[in-house]
């Protein structure tokens, strides 16, 4: 069944876009992360223009986190403080990942931005996550209790405020520039952050793990909602069709995901999803080098 | 239906034509008459892509070296921009670039056999009927590499159609043609001319318009987008923080 976008003005099969939006919310339900990373370069794959897949990826990822934050909200798990500030970040971070794009538009280099941003977050974020992941496997077969609590340079830095329920009293530069980074990546690349922002909290911040899906939930909500404002006004590239299909196979996908992911490991399943991303960046990366079957693209005149 | 109505309207006023003597003022039949099948092409949420369909009559006998019918259907003008990838360090980026200013966003060109054939060069070159004739001024970089890719990459996309198919002929004098048009052709006015051709010479032309239009749902939506972006954005982080909310709901109900 054909459905016309009327934002990236083109004709998709609406079937294909409910069984990505499914497939993407299923395996966001089992590891539980937005799925924007892996939506926008399917989107553009099935040919839809780079800006419209970033600026409905974003909304897309909006959607699918307001769900899993309200279920989040419920049990407490959301250090609003902590969220907050990660949100003043985001917010401008979001709004610089937003002129930078309107500039890298101009200037013709969209496709590859996004592209190189791709590859070299989700080459980095999943290598670690493998590492880390498969250590722990390792460790646990040793037995080997971990710190609890280290002490890093960032510790050090002025400007504490006490976080309650993260149990943490540090500074409050780490936590911002970690959200303006999200932000940024946000905005360029069409996705929550939540797969970059949990390890971040976790490792950089040393948050306990209840309260991070929760808050890195809260951030990628604000945020999300930002960017899909600010691509709206400057760029006009939020396609609402295409983001009800996709957000219609998800909401369904991730409650499939979701059961299945709690007969899972934790650390299982994120050597799988660190396994997910470092092949997502490896497609894109071999999309770059290899000989393009065209040596010449159209796109509309800025 | 109305497709048919026009064309019975159209024979009948051709049957009239014919009897020419018994009138006191001989009204000469028209060396060609033709009419579209409709004057709106109408873009919808359903829209996968229409067609022209230009139908019509000639006053003598349609053939080779006779009476022979070019249909040629021009879209709103538009800019582009044609970028050649070039290898940097290995990988594959976008280099340099040559600007197209207001050329067709639509072309479509059908004939009953090929216009090569049918015109001379300079007769043709003058009514500007192919798709090398079409002038593109190019701005930016320089070379023919983009003029050529220009021309292959729309012909790929179904937006310039150049003799893909011919003008059909039945009964000897009427004939009709059908230009294909995809679901990412531009909305606007379009301008269909028929030529009559008589020994390799244009002897009569009609001109007609044809309206691509956005309409229902997907019209108001890219409206409101354009016009009202401030109001579209915050409209659609509501309804998706609404499908995620819903989706929340009968999740718990399940």
């Amino acid at each position: 069944m054909q459905v016309y976008l009327p934002i990236a003005e083109m004709s998709v099969d609406a079937l294909l876009l409910l069984g990505i939006g499914f497939g993407v919310g299923w395996l966001s339900g089992l590891f539980g992360v937005g799925g924007g990373f892996l939506l926008t370069p399917l989107l553009i794959l099935i040919g839809i223009p780079s800006a419209v897949a970033v600026g409905s990826g974003a909304n897309q990822t909006l959607g699918a986190s307001v769900s899993g934050l309200i279920a989040q909200w419920r049990r407490g798990n959301v250090d609003v403080r902590m969220g907050a500030v990660l949100l003043i970040g985001g917010f401008v971070g979001s709004a610089a990942g937003v002129q930078l794009f309107a500039w890298l538009r101009r200037a013709g280099q969209v496709d590859l931005a996004v592209a190189v941003f791709y590859v070299v977050v989700l080459g980095t974020v999943g290598a670690l996550m493998v590492r880390e992941s498969l250590g722990a496997i390792l460790r646990r077969r040793k037995a080997k209790a971990a710190r609890l609590h280290e002490h890093l340079w960032i510790h050090g830095l002025p400007l504490k405020v006490r976080f309650r329920k993260s149990r943490l009293y540090i500074s409050v530069i780490p936590p911002l520039l970690i959200g303006f980074f999200i932000g940024l990546l946000s905005a360029v690349m069409g996705v929550g952050g939540g797969f970059m922002l949990v390890p971040a909290m976790i490792y950089l911040l040393g948050m306990p793990t209840s309260v991070v899906i929760g808050t890195s939930l809260f951030q990628v909500v604000f945020v999300t909602a930002n960017v899909t404002f600010l691509q709206a006004v400057q760029v006009g590239s939020v396609d609402i069709v295409l983001t009800m299909l996709l957000l219609a196979g998800g909401v369904a996908g991730a409650q499939f995901g979701a059961a299945m992911g709690t007969r899972l490991r934790g650390e299982e399943t994120r050597a799988l999803l660190g396994a997910l991303v470092l092949a997502v960046a490896g497609a894109l990366l071999w999309d770059l080098l290899r000989v393009p079957e065209q040596l010449f693209v159209i796109g509309p005149a800025p | 239906m109305i497709a048919a109505l026009r064309l019975a309207w159209l024979l009948a006023v051709l049957m009239l034509g014919l009897p020419a003597g018994a009138q006191a003022q001989p009204a000469a039949a028209p060396p060609l008459a033709a009419e579209l099948s409709t004057r709106r092409i109408e873009v919808t949420t359903a829209f996968t892509g229409g067609e022209i369909v230009v139908f019509g009559a000639t006053e003598r006998l349609i053939h080779a070296g006779g009476d022979e019918v070019v249909v040629l259907a021009t879209g709103p003008e538009s800019s582009l921009v044609v970028r050649q990838k070039v290898e940097v360090l290995g990988f594959w980026i976008n280099g340099p670039a040559a600007r197209f200013n207001r050329i067709p966003s639509y072309w479509a060109l059908a004939a009953t056999r090929p216009v090569e054939d049918m015109l001379a060069p300079l007769e043709r070159a003058e009514l500007r009927l192919g798709l090398d004739l079409l002038p593109l001024p190019q701005l930016g970089a320089r070379g023919p590499q983009f003029r050529d890719a220009l021309r292959e990459l729309k012909q790929e996309q179904g937006l310039w159609v150049d003799q893909v198919r011919p003008v059909e002929v039945a009964g000897g004098r009427l004939f009709h043609a059908r230009l294909p048009v995809p679901s990412t052709v531009a909305t606007g006015d379009y301008r269909v001319q028929i030529l009559l051709v008589r020994d390799g010479r244009p002897v009569a032309r009609q001109e007609l318009t044809i309206q691509v239009a956005r309409v229902g749902s997907a019209a108001q939506i890219a409206d409101v987008a354009r016009d009202l972006p401030v109001l579209y954005g915050v409209a659609c982080i509501l309804l998706a923080a609404f499908a995620g909310w819903l989706g929340s709901v009968l999740f718990r109900r399940g």
